[in-house]
């Protein structure tokens, strides 16, 4: 197969999946400025409307960003922003680990299969296993997202994955390719990282530089998009990058830590399109969270846990510079359990969508079970 | 990621970085002068990950220590093969009266900040976060690696996940300390429901989990939601949400003695009457009536701790962490019987799932964990060092390599106890790469423990009786006889000497490092 630096085998977009870990908060990130009552049920904390001092940045005439997202103003402008507001996969679960383990696998109740809803998609369409970095996620371990798929591989720092020269010499992996023949345990996945080590080092995309002068910031979440995009203009043919996004569980100080956590957010996705340039074209990125919190602020200045949110879909092929939302207001009697931000968007349709439009086509049956697939427009 | 973690991380990691030692390793030893490829070797197809054993089974005595220590000593193996698993097991419940020889004054007199109380401790921060984590991982795995009282040391692990509190987290790092002496260390082997009142008061958990916030005129769940999810009835173990709410309502006032507080000391616990909520409340279908007070909490404790689910959901934890992922349901409902019977004895709890057919008759179950890879690796190779002469700085850069250091998952869920967490192409790379821990007492810098291969290899000098002698006292089990002809193939296609060939002492020096590497590295060493 050869390589190309441009776009992934398929000739589908590239997608990078960023999961807000710890049910990020909507309604402070892309502000429903024109909404009374969000200021009424968040007088602490709520972000001021646009035109005041540290007010919201106006997107639509209805919606704002908060000020930490300004990085991401020109992109939506370009029109390669869409948000989604109000969205959610309808779980019912408050519980981060619970609730992470279904809109990973893409199903509202225990009832449904235990693989990832990615995961069975990219099942469905495996192609020729040409490279070891078809599938990847930026750390440690696999996500339940991409559980059902051939061998993704974990890899938490591209510049320290592999062995030395002197290692490969002395014939060890050779050695471990025999000790871990199928079917021993675990052989699938340790022959994966014995040709993913190869591959690494003959690609060596940790050497690449950051393009069109896209500085990314210090922290976990820059440093994982900048390896990201080494990935992609590496001639690895890299398919789906999974990234985890930690830190949204903001129970205490909201407006503290949700500036920090937005402004990482956005500095680092701005950095990415910015190091992607007309790769753009053939990237798509989704960003979602487990769930949302509450509409109302705790005495802690915080949020508890709730029940919609938001997802940031970024790319070329996006319907962009738009919020799409059927709102659902803000008063008591629109709430969900009288005190959360209902869903009026079903996430896995955006992400059906995203299947349908550009990764290639799916069977929403299967990725999706129970799901009455309903796109909601957000790709072209 | 906190900083003061980075800050750590990266002081470790410049002072033993694997790929510094890696780099030593391929400069002090040149292999690639003995470079040769192996005919008929690389490729070979992937497959799905299994865990069906497609290896030989190990004894039952070596399959019962792998489950129950942090890796199999040969010492112990001869004990157990000498008095029996039962006994062995009983003894080692008795942990108390199994003689750790210096092992915890040397802790505490290398180690003294994860022994300090809470306002000692904050007399030097935030200036000693680092040298308090330090302190805190190092005598964690000092204790895992050198500790008689294995069983003890894996029940502090067990609960330490189940009661999971992140160190690095505001005043995390004055608080931690003494939960883990006075809560998980006290509680580890005795029984749940004194455990689960040590924990529900714990200034270290009502700090973590945001219940010091906790008041009547605003309740803050997370404690609440948490107690149940996570430490009790298990997230279907049959609460509401509406019982979340009550339970925050119990536990309005559980609060710490902050800085400068004139009633008492720093970090202790104390209860808050004026923001304590004494209306009637309803957990569970219980009614706990007006004007309780403190007592509101301690009640809810004694309800869960009592609760079938409760004893379900430890139980299921029980056998996860003893036999496989996923444990029949009979060994869980054995286990939970114990476990109500006994009134939440922790070790009548065990003996049950000791007893079980389950954990006798089956082996190679799970994927050890990155705690039992780096212990097992040190008790295996090593079992007979003194005391690493870095104050334990090498255990912690290969801990955070592996991913597991001590006290650092930032969720209250604890290090997941699942096998397909760890098991992912990056987390094989990574114990791979640190099997060359093997080369200690060769490389500087990692010569902090000694490898005694001159007593393991015991007179053998042929590649062949090398092999044998190393499976022997490295993996202490038999391995397949398609493995070792892979293994003489390749020792003999890297030498280019025959398998009974005598060997010259400089390349038996050589050979040993690696052939440990690679037995350390099978799925010998890896499963339990």
């Amino acid at each position: 197969m050869a390589s190309h630096n441009t776009t992934n085998i398929t000739g589908q977009d590239i997608l990078v999946c960023i999961f807000q870990r710890g049910a990020a908060d909507g309604l402070n990130a892309v502000v429903p400025y024109t909404d009374a009552e969000y200021y009424n049920k968040r007088p602490g904390i709520a972000v001021a409307q646009p035109g005041a001092s540290n007010g919201a940045i106006d997107l639509d005439g209805s919606y704002g960003f908060h000020p930490a997202l300004e990085p991401l103003k020109p992109i939506y402008d370009a029109g390669e922003l869409a948000l989604v507001h109000a969205t959610g996969v309808p779980h019912g679960s408050r519980s981060h680990f619970s609730a992470q383990g279904l809109v990973e696998r893409g199903v509202t109740n225990n009832n449904g299969p235990n693989s990832g809803w990615l995961g069975r998609h990219l099942a469905l369409t495996s192609a020729p296993a040409t490279t070891a970095f078809r599938i990847v996620s930026i750390s440690g371990n696999v996500p339940v997202t991409l559980t059902g798929a051939t061998e993704p591989i974990a890899i938490d720092d591209i510049g320290s994955f592999g062995f030395d020269q002197g290692i490969i010499d002395s014939g060890y992996p050779d050695i471990l390719t025999n000790l871990y023949r199928s079917p021993i345990p675990f052989s699938g996945t340790a022959q994966t990282a014995l040709a993913a080590v190869d591959e690494l080092a003959t690609a060596n995309p940790g050497a690449i530089m950051p393009d069109n002068g896209a500085v990314y910031p210090t922290g976990t979440l820059g440093n994982k998009l900048k390896q990201a995009g080494q990935l992609i203009k590496s001639a690895l043919d890299v398919e789906v990058i999974c990234i985890d996004s930690d830190g949204w569980d903001h129970h205490e100080n909201l407006p503290n830590f949700i500036q920090q956590s937005l402004g990482e957010l956005a500095n680092s996705l701005s950095a990415f399109h910015t190091d992607m340039g007309n790769r753009m074209q053939n990237i798509t990125i989704m960003v979602h969270t487990e769930f949302g919190r509450r509409v109302a602020q705790n005495a802690s200045l915080g949020v508890d846990h709730g029940t919609a949110s938001l997802a940031y879909v970024i790319g070329g092929n996006v319907n962009g510079g738009q919020v799409f939302s059927q709102w659902p207001g803000l008063h008591d009697q629109d709430l969900e359990m009288n005190e959360d931000l209902k869903i009026t968007t079903d996430l896995r349709n955006v992400l059906g969508e995203l299947l349908m439009q550009r990764l290639g086509g799916t069977d929403i049956n299967t990725v999706f079970p129970g799901l009455s697939y309903t796109p909601v427009g957000v790709f072209t | 990621m906190n900083r003061n973690e980075n800050e750590l991380i990266g002081l470790l990691n410049s002072l033993h970085s694997r790929r510094d030692f890696l780099k030593l390793f391929a400069r002090g030893l040149g292999y690639s002068a003995l470079a040769g490829s192996l005919p008929g070797c690389g490729g070979g197809g992937g497959s799905s990950s299994q865990t069906t054993a497609q290896i030989p089974a190990p004894s039952a005595e070596y399959s019962a220590l792998k489950r129950t220590s942090f890796g199999v000593h040969h010492d112990e193996l001869e004990i157990i093969q000498s008095i029996g698993i039962d006994t062995y097991l009983e003894q080692q419940l008795d942990y108390q009266n199994i003689d750790d020889g210096d092992l915890y004054t040397t802790i505490q007199n290398l180690f003294p900040l994860a022994f300090q109380s809470p306002a000692q401790l904050y007399s030097g921060f935030p200036d000693n976060i680092s040298a308090i984590y330090r302190d805190m991982i190092a005598a964690t795995q000092y204790r895992q690696i050198f500790s008689k009282r294995q069983l003890y040391e894996i029940m502090v692990e067990f609960w330490s996940d189940h009661f999971n509190i992140h160190l690095l987290n505001g005043l995390g790092p004055t608080l931690k300390p003494a939960d883990d002496l006075q809560v998980i260390r006290a509680h580890a082997l005795g029984n749940f429901r004194d455990l689960l009142h040590a924990s529900a008061s714990s200034p270290s958990m009502l700090f973590y989990l945001d219940n010091f916030f906790n008041q009547a005129a605003a309740p803050n769940e997370n404690y609440a939601r948490e107690l149940m999810e996570l430490h009790t009835l298990g997230v279907d173990g049959g609460y509401t949400e509406t019982d979340v709410k009550e339970v925050a309502r119990c536990f309005t006032g559980w609060s710490i003695r902050f800085p400068n507080d004139p009633g008492g000391n720093f970090g202790e616990f104390v209860y808050i009457p004026v923001v304590h909520d004494d209306g009637e409340k309803a957990v569970l279908g219980n009614t706990i009536t007006a004007g309780g007070g403190q007592s509101d909490a301690i009640r809810v404790v004694d309800l869960l701790a009592s609760h079938p689910s409760t004893a379900q959901y430890i139980a299921t934890r029980l056998c996860r962490r003893f036999i496989s992922d996923q444990p029949a349901q009979a060994s869980i409902d054995a286990v939970a019987t114990a476990f109500t019977d006994s009134n939440g004895e922790i070790r009548d709890t065990l003996r049950a799932l000791f007893a079980s057919d389950e954990f006798q008759n089956s082996a190679d179950q799970k994927l050890i964990r990155p705690s039992e890879y780096l212990a097992a690796t040190i008790r295996s190779l090593a079992p007979h060092t003194s005391y690493p002469t870095d104050n334990g700085a090498l255990f912690a850069a290969a801990q955070s390599i592996l991913g597991q250091l001590p006290y650092n998952w930032p969720t209250p869920d604890g290090y997941p106890d699942i096998q397909s967490y760890w098991s992912s192409t990056g987390g094989l790379l990574n114990r791979w790469r640190l099997s060359f821990l093997s080369y200690a007492g060769i490389i500087p810098g990692l010569d902090v423990f000694q490898i005694d291969y001159a007593g393991m290899l015991n007179g053998a000098n042929t590649l062949a009786s090398i092999l044998d002698a190393l499976t022997a006292a490295i993996l202490m089990r038999t391995i397949a006889d398609a493995d070792r002809d892979h293994l003489l193939q390749w020792l003999t296609g890297e030498t280019g000497q025959a398998d009974d060939a005598p060997l010259a002492t400089a390349t038996i020096d050589q050979l040993a490092p690696l052939i440990a590497a690679v037995l350390n590295s099978s799925a010998y060493f890896q499963l339990r």
